[in-house]
């Protein structure tokens, strides 16, 4: 059949199916994993049992075994906590953000973001966990009635934390599973055998009438309303944390939007990390397009650039406020003996998203695929220099020290992204990682071939 | 020398508790209306019948707090002083039993252990049943000073009334301490007690 | 939290009551079982109350000092030692050796009972009786062929161990190193008086050390840190100089005010010289004039300064000067104490600040030990008997004493552990710990101090002095006349006798007095007259010669805690860093920042030490206080016995040293060559960056600024730094109130009517950063000691830290001084570490502190965090489990809980002294009193430099104290609103 060109998404976008292939590609997903999948899915499986095994160790012993070194009470734990979290805002801006501004282009892609901002707040939860002193009574933190008339302390961040973390999963999981209804259905009434048992309760009775449409178009426009403010409000929670501290380093009223910014643009990095192989892994190259990523790669290059300014804004304020311990932290961030993780932040988010001026370099897969690693090593290290290099050398110089991670830090690092890769693996294979649903609405109706009169 | 004179210090008081005590005897023996669970208390052989745990020697808290009224302070000395209540030393015991050897078998032989232990210079091992977590420090003497002298069965229950004591608040509770702090709205501050 | 800590506390202590000995006088049935049952006492002894620390007064034996100590014990258990104020040396006060004696009594080292070597080497334990039995035959066989090494301690025991000796005919020998032997023949030279002055520094307007440690390790540290906290610290509203000569800046030298690094050896030509121009400036003969400028070209120090010290010293009335440490145990030393004698004649200070009335003790010397080796390898002594030394391990290798040791056909010893010389015993006779056995000390005339056994013995061990009472009765002979039943009887019998000798008729009284005292402090007999400058002997100075090759001269020191090596097996004194170069748990070698420069050599790079007797490779320290051409490592690690913490850490440096020559061990006679090994280890150093940067941490001012009563701020005003204005008057006044709102807001707790508000201030112009307040800080709060690893870490849980920090020095030439600050808990009114903590762990009590509530805790670690002075410790491991190996575990203060891991702790101002006092009051219907209790650290320092009390109570000290002038806050401008306040240092700027 010719190739049309949907009037509401521009010239960019071809849609060259009819629902029916649609339907049929995106099942094709599901079917039997290839070898290469289940090589991934197993080394992330075995990725998460290291983080397990480590995490065992420290229960046992004590966090002595993680390279923590006095002043530096804080490191690569709270480093990774912060990474994930920031991970799961990209996911929310494309499905939600995007959605509430009718958006076309991120139809292909919202799905597999938004599983991605599920699985990496998931993962995120762990660290509160794991970075304690005591693991087993981590649920202190929680306000519960107890005979002891103990509260928590509301006027703690960390408080705060575990109410913005336990939001932001509630909402992302709803969303995510109240817009594969439809999907599931879909391929419900493909697959056959117990697979269609387990899809038919998944689908929870959906047979795509009118009135449930009706009422699912409602329910989704709200719910991406109310995932909407997560995007802003979690992060500036996080970055509280650090704000409402007095540590010179962290004590900064840029913080919210700043952290924010880098979480978005976190996320960009590891969406493209995400789909550029999974597009060729799942053979939708026809749907998640190279339109697709120059969006994408627009959004990196904005957030990127608005972290661009915050890091100056930083070294600006510290100079211009004069005051010696905000100094003598920035000057040691730079050329302190943790300058290397300094100077990897600053060329990794800033400079290295200046590229993605050049359209070349945008529709450049490649490319992108190497600036979005580049990317994600960069927010990493941005928590891990804010952190780490603000602490180590504060108020009082005879109590500084130098931290050096060890095998504890980057076993519960690795868990991490077992974890979440085995999640996310996981969700790829057994539900529709491409909207189906929403990529019909883009195909326009099938035109009548002149008939007889 | 020092340890003679405190022995016979010992029988002294002894010698006046066992005179206390053959009058409480008779008194009963006259058969004065008892209240209901007996003030006179009744022989057990069935120690492993009663509640709590079961201790070397069967020191019946009954009789010698609840018929013979022997003051806590008696044998418990520094409940008043010190944040510890203190255990009678078996010389305590001896004061009494130097002289006192019970006056019917299950009692006799009880006190056989005592006068064996006192002997043998061997302590005896009793089983505690209240304890309080380390990490929380309950002076007694503040609340001696603070309820009056008989504030004991505020959390240790009646024991008058225990021929084998048993746990009847859990002390180690902290709801139990808190509660009580807000009723007499006396100090919350955790570091009056966690330090 | 508390399950999981084993540690023995205050409900393990309730359950071993059993087992509580019930101290010195109560006879009690001792069962040792520790089940987790209620054991009671068999008979329940008149001064222990279960829950009630009973105190018992007696006297310190790990110097020859002799303080007087007030021994804490719960439940029959020894749980801390504090200073007997009543004691003339000590006045209350204990360092850090002192207190941690503790460590000594419960150590796992110690040997558990009597023991023989058995043919193939080793050790097989014995019954006492046969031990006694064996020793007697030996002793009977042996008869005049019996040789004695003792401990330079005097007493009643060490008389009967003379007498003993000399029933028998046997030679005794008391030794110990640093035994000062030079200073006394310098005064049998000078003023014709075998003996040791006291000297008074408290009087002392102006002093001059020439390497005397008096801060540390000098004859009597804490008498001379108390006088000198009089002196130099400004309390009395003026303070008076300290001059350190030397190569190497010791403790002391880093509280001098000026540093004369004069080329080691030299010390005597700067004494002469000054000695001629004081006498010319008194017109005074002098036996030998020495110039200024022969001075100069010797030590390298220039002339004008040189006169200019001299003629202040001149000045100063009454001064003081001092001659001591490693520039007087080398060759020449003799001379410089001659020399300084002289000084002190030409300033007028004998009779003044010197005095002999005190006569202090001290051993026979060297001299007397070469004699008895010589004996020893001659085969006339075929029985010999270590009592309280080491010299095996003691000695210099090359002295070759354990060679002649072997040559000892029987040899036994009364140590307490299996030290170098025990081990090569062939009887062991293991003594009681100081804390279980009677003696007393006699340190100095009229000063008696008793001993007395404060619990049951913790092993199968017996005090020496019944050791030869009973060898006495078995061998009968000689010895039959020592017949005493005890040795208990035998002291009680020589105090009828001093009672007779004080015309005291109730003998009984008088020794009851005496216990609780915990001695007879009488005044000293009137000092002989000094004899006149004109009369003292000419002394003729000459230049140092060192043996052997290589550029730098090696000064071989003993180590502030671990002194000659007698600390080494207690790891309080091993995890308290030293407190010159803040290193923990291993040796080192110091060398000057210019000799690194030039021999490219960093902090912790391993360095071949190479003399003509030995070779040691050590890690660099770079230090700014030691001459260039100089290389110094300290004394009192490198055992190769002593118990596991002792072992094989570190090494001897006196492997370097060659053979004593003449009457003493000379720490300072050799050359030594450096070169790189290209090893590294890191230096288990518990210093961060030690410069101030600028931030006004360890605050000071001008002598003339503080008279004038000027607070900081103006002080930096006058010298023109602007930029050190403090805030304008309305902004304080916004800040101000904000503890105080807190304070007032808080509506529970309510202890004694009404709130107090608890407060400290520490004085740094007199604190001298000897560190005894740490130490008792340990000791009184159960602080776990974390070893090397996790110290390497930056682990250690201090909770009161001693912070050094340099000044100048940065170019070569640039004088250099260090600062000392005392950093704990600030208890901030608006505090950081407060709000943050999720599970209020970390509140602000209703009094005015910090809480930390252990079993709260979480270990989030955020307050931590946001705490910016640091001082918030983790458990990061089940430290509860690793400190304290039975029987240290016995050591614990059981009004403390032990933090099992994963749980933040931190100084609480001894919280548990404040409830104790609290519970006290209320029982008594009254309010707590000022001084009535005060922290650990505060009642441990030497100085008195810590003041703690109730901020609120106008009358109390602390109040007073932070009225002060020289008050000021570290931090002030993050408006945190510490609770201690810091008393800014007084310095003598240096002009010229």
């Amino acid at each position: 059949m010719a190739a049309v060109t949907h009037p509401s998404t521009g010239p960019q976008l071809e849609i060259t199916q009819t629902h029916a292939d649609v339907t049929r590609d995106v099942v094709a997903t599901l079917e039997r994993p290839s070898r290469g999948y289940l090589l991934l899915l197993f080394s992330a499986v075995g990725l998460f049992l290291v983080g397990l095994t480590t995490f065992g160790i420290l229960v046992k012993d004590g966090l002595g075994h993680a390279g923590y070194t006095p002043p530096v009470f804080w490191s690569v734990y709270i480093t990774t906590f912060v990474f994930w979290v920031g991970i799961g805002h990209a996911g929310t801006l494309i499905s939600a953000i995007l959605f509430l501004f009718r958006s076309p282009w991120r139809t292909a892609v919202y799905r597999s973001t938004e599983a991605m901002t599920v699985f990496a707040v998931m993962t995120a939860g762990l660290f509160p966990i794991i970075h304690i002193g005591r693991q087993w009574i981590f649920y202190w933190l929680l306000p519960y009635p107890n005979q002891r008339y103990l509260w928590p302390n509301f006027k703690s961040p960390l408080l705060w934390d575990v109410f913005a973390i336990g939001t932001y999963l509630t909402v992302s999981t709803t969303f995510l599973v109240f817009g594969l209804i439809p999907d599931v259905a879909a391929v419900r009434d493909k697959v056959t055998g117990w697979r269609k048992a387990i899809y038919e309760m998944a689908s929870v009775g959906w047979q795509g009438t009118d009135n449930q449409w009706r009422h699912y178009n409602r329910a989704y426009l709200y719910l991406a309303a109310l995932a909407t403010p997560l995007v802003l409000s979690v992060h500036s929670v996080v970055s509280w944390d650090f704000a409402s501290a007095i540590v010179p380093g962290w004590h900064g009223t840029i913080f919210a939007p700043y952290f924010v910014a880098g979480a978005i643009y976190s996320g960009l990095g590891m969406v493209l990390t995400l789909i550029i192989p999974l597009r060729r892994a799942l053979r939708i190259e026809h749907m998640i397009t190279e339109y697709h990523f120059d969006n994408l790669a627009k959004l990196t290059l904005f957030t990127g650039s608005i972290l661009f300014y915050a890091y100056a804004m930083e070294y600006f304020i510290a100079w211009y406020s004069g005051n010696i311990f905000e100094q003598t932290t920035f000057f040691r961030r730079a050329f302190g003996p943790q300058w290397w993780a300094g100077w990897t932040m600053i060329v990794c988010n800033p400079f290295v998203s200046q590229l993605l001026w050049f359209r070349k370099i945008r529709t450049n897969l490649t490319a992108l695929f190497v600036i979005s690693i580049f990317v994600n090593i960069g927010m990493w290290f941005e928590r891990y220099v804010i952190i780490v290099s603000s602490l180590s050398n504060d108020y009082l110089p005879w109590a500084w020290g130098q931290l050096n991670p060890t095998w504890a830090d980057w076993g519960i690092l690795a868990g991490s992204f077992g974890w979440f890769g085995m999640w996310f693996l996981l969700f790829a294979k057994n539900f529709p990682i491409v909207a189906i649903q929403e990529i019909k609405e883009m195909i326009p109706m099938p035109r009548l071939r002149g008939g007889h009169h | 020398m020092r340890t003679m004179a405190l022995v016979l210090g010992g029988v002294g008081a002894g010698g006046l508790v066992a005179l206390l005590a053959l009058g409480g005897g008779r008194s009963a023996a006259q058969g004065k209306p008892a209240p209901s669970d007996s003030m006179f208390a009744a022989v057990i052989t069935d120690t492993g019948s009663l509640k709590g745990p079961r201790q070397p020697i069967f020191f019946r808290h009954d009789i010698h707090a609840g018929e013979q009224k022997l003051q806590c302070q008696y044998c418990h000395y520094s409940v008043a002083v010190s944040p510890e209540p203190g255990i009678p030393s078996i010389q305590t015991c001896m004061g009494c039993h130097l002289v006192i050897a019970g006056n019917e078998i299950s009692a006799k032989n009880e006190i056989k252990k005592v006068r064996q232990a006192w002997t043998d210079k061997k302590p005896v091992e009793w089983v505690r049943v209240h304890y309080l977590a380390r990490h929380a420090h309950f002076p007694h003497q503040r609340h001696i000073k603070a309820l009056g002298p008989n504030a004991c069965t505020t959390c240790h229950g009646d024991v008058t009334r225990m021929p084998q004591v048993f746990k009847v608040n859990n002390v180690n509770n902290m709801g139990f301490c808190i509660s009580c702090h807000i009723e007499r709205k006396v100090s919350r501050d955790c570091s009056v007690c966690h330090y | 939290m508390s399950d999981e800590s084993p540690s023995l506390d205050r409900r393990r202590f309730l359950t071993v009551l059993g087992a509580a000995g019930g101290g010195a006088l109560a006879v009690s049935g001792c069962s040792t079982s520790r089940v987790e049952k209620l054991v009671p006492y068999l008979v329940q002894s008149e001064d222990q109350i279960p829950g009630v620390a009973t105190w018992y007064a007696s006297t310190c034996t790990e110097c020859s000092t002799g303080c007087g100590v007030h021994v804490r014990t719960r439940e029959g258990r020894a749980v801390k030692l504090e200073g007997n104020p009543e004691h003339p040396v000590n006045k209350g006060k204990l360092c850090s050796r002192g207190q941690a004696s503790l460590q000594g009594l419960y150590n796992p080292g110690r040997i558990k009972s009597p023991m023989k070597r058995t043919g193939n080497g080793t050790f097989e334990q014995m019954s006492w009786d046969n031990a006694i039995a064996l020793l007697a035959s030996k002793v009977g066989e042996a008869g005049a062929k019996v040789g004695v090494i003792s401990g330079a301690g005097r007493g009643t025991f060490s008389d009967l161990l003379a007498e003993w000796t000399a029933a028998l005919g046997g030679r005794l020998v008391r030794w110990e190193p640093f035994d000062h032997e030079p200073l006394r023949a310098a005064n049998k030279q000078v003023f014709g008086a075998d003996g040791l002055p006291s000297y008074d520094f408290a009087k002392a307007k102006y002093i001059v050390s020439f390497g005397a440690d008096f801060l540390d390790t000098w004859l009597a540290p804490i008498e001379n840190q108390r006088g000198f906290a009089e002196s130099h610290g400004f309390s009395d509203g003026d303070s008076a100089k300290m001059v350190y000569a030397g190569p190497r800046m010791d403790l002391t030298g880093l509280n001098a005010d000026e540093w004369l690094p004069v080329k080691p050896g030299t010390e005597a030509a700067l004494a002469l010289a000054m000695a001629s121009v004081v006498a010319a400036e008194r017109g005074r003969p002098v036996p030998t004039p020495y110039t200024v400028a022969a001075a100069s070209k010797e030590t390298g120090i220039p002339a004008e300064r040189i006169e200019r010290i001299a003629r202040e010293f001149a000045a100063a009335q009454p001064s003081l000067a001092v001659a001591g440490g490693v520039a007087a145990q080398h060759s020449g030393s003799t001379e410089l104490c001659v020399a300084v004698n002289i000084l002190n004649l030409a300033a007028g200070n004998v009779g003044e600040t010197v005095n002999f009335a005190g006569d202090l003790g001290s051993g026979d010397g060297y001299a007397a030990l070469a004699g008895l080796s010589a004996a020893m390898v001659g085969g006339q002594v075929s029985v010999l008997l270590v009592h309280e030394a080491n010299p095996v391990y003691a000695l210099p290798k090359t002295a070759g004493f354990a060679e002649k040791m072997k040559k000892v056909p029987f040899k036994v010893s009364t140590s307490m552990f299996l030290d170098e010389t025990s081990s090569l015993c062939d009887l062991l006779l293991p003594e009681h710990h100081a804390l279980e056995r009677w003696d007393d000390a006699a340190p100095r005339a009229g000063v008696r101090g008793l001993m007395q056994p404060v619990m049951e013995p913790v092993f199968s061990t017996q005090s020496a002095g019944d050791v030869l009472l009973k060898v006495a009765q078995k061998a009968g002979g000689a010895l039959a006349k020592f017949n005493a039943p005890s040795f208990q009887a035998h002291l009680r019998s020589r105090w009828d006798a001093l009672a007779a000798e004080q015309g005291q008729k109730d003998t009984e009284a008088f020794w009851r007095s005496a216990l609780q005292r915990g001695g007879l402090y009488g005044e000293a007999p009137a000092a002989p007259p000094p004899a006149g400058l004109a009369t003292a002997a000419p002394v003729a100075y000459s230049p140092p010669a060192f043996e052997g090759s290589g550029d730098f001269v090696l000064v071989v020191y003993p180590h502030s805690l671990l002194h000659d090596g007698r600390g080494a097996n207690k790891p309080w004194l091993l995890e308290n860093a030293d407190p010159v170069t803040k290193i923990t748990w291993h040796s080192w070698v110091e060398i000057s920042p210019a000799t690194a420069k030039r021999l490219d050599v960093r902090d912790g790079e391993i360095l071949k030490l190479a003399t003509a007797h030995g070779a040691l490779e050590v890690p660099a320290c770079v230090y700014p206080g030691i001459a260039d051409g100089v290389v110094a490592v300290p004394l009192g690690l490198g055992h190769t016995a002593y118990g596991a913490f002792a072992q094989g850490r570190g090494v001897n440096a006196l492997d370097l040293i060659g053979p004593p020559k003449g009457d003493f061990v000379s720490y300072l006679s050799t050359r030594v060559a450096v070169t790189k090994t290209g090893g590294y280890r890191k230096l288990a150093s518990v210093a961060g960056v030690p410069r101030q940067l600028g931030r006004g941490i360890a605050e000071a001012m001008p002598l003339a600024a503080a008279k004038k009563g000027l607070t900081l701020a103006e002080a930096y005003f006058e010298e023109g730094h602007p930029e050190h204005e403090t805030n304008p008057e309305r902004e304080v006044e916004a800040l101000k109130g904000w503890s105080e709102a807190q304070h007032k807001a808080t509506k529970y707790g309510n202890y004694t009517g009404e709130h107090p508000q608890w407060g400290m201030s520490i004085d740094l112009s007199r604190c001298t950063g000897c560190q005894a307040c740490v130490t008792a800080c340990y000791a009184e709060n159960n602080i776990p000691t974390v070893g090397e690893s996790e110290v390497l870490r930056g682990r250690e849980l201090t909770w009161m830290r001693l912070e050094r920090y340099w000044e100048g020095g940065e170019e070569p030439g640039e004088p250099v001084s260090a600062r000392f600050i005392p950093m704990l808990c600030q208890h901030c009114g608006n505090a950081p570490c407060e709000p943050v903590c999720p599970v209020y762990a970390a509140y602000h009590t209703p009094d005015g502190l910090n809480g930390q509530v252990y079993n709260r805790c979480v270990g989030t670690r955020y307050c931590a965090n946001n705490c910016p002075y640091k001082v918030r410790y983790f458990n990061w491991y089940k430290y509860n489990e690793m400190a304290w190996p039975e029987p240290l575990n016995l050591q614990l203060n059981p009004d403390v809980t032990v933090r099992a891991r994963g749980v933040m702790e931190k100084c609480t101002f001894c919280i548990q002294r404040i409830r104790g006092a609290q519970n006290q009051a209320r029982l008594e219907d009254r309010p707590v009193l000022d001084g009535e209790f005060t922290t650990a650290c505060a009642q441990a320092c030497p100085s008195d430099a810590i003041i703690f009390g109730d901020a609120h109570d106008p009358k109390s000290r602390v109040a007073a104290a932070k009225q002060d002038a020289r008050g000021y806050h570290v931090l002030e401008e993050i408006n945190v609103r510490p609770a201690v306040t810091y008393l800014a240092k007084v310095i003598h700027p240096v002009e010229g």
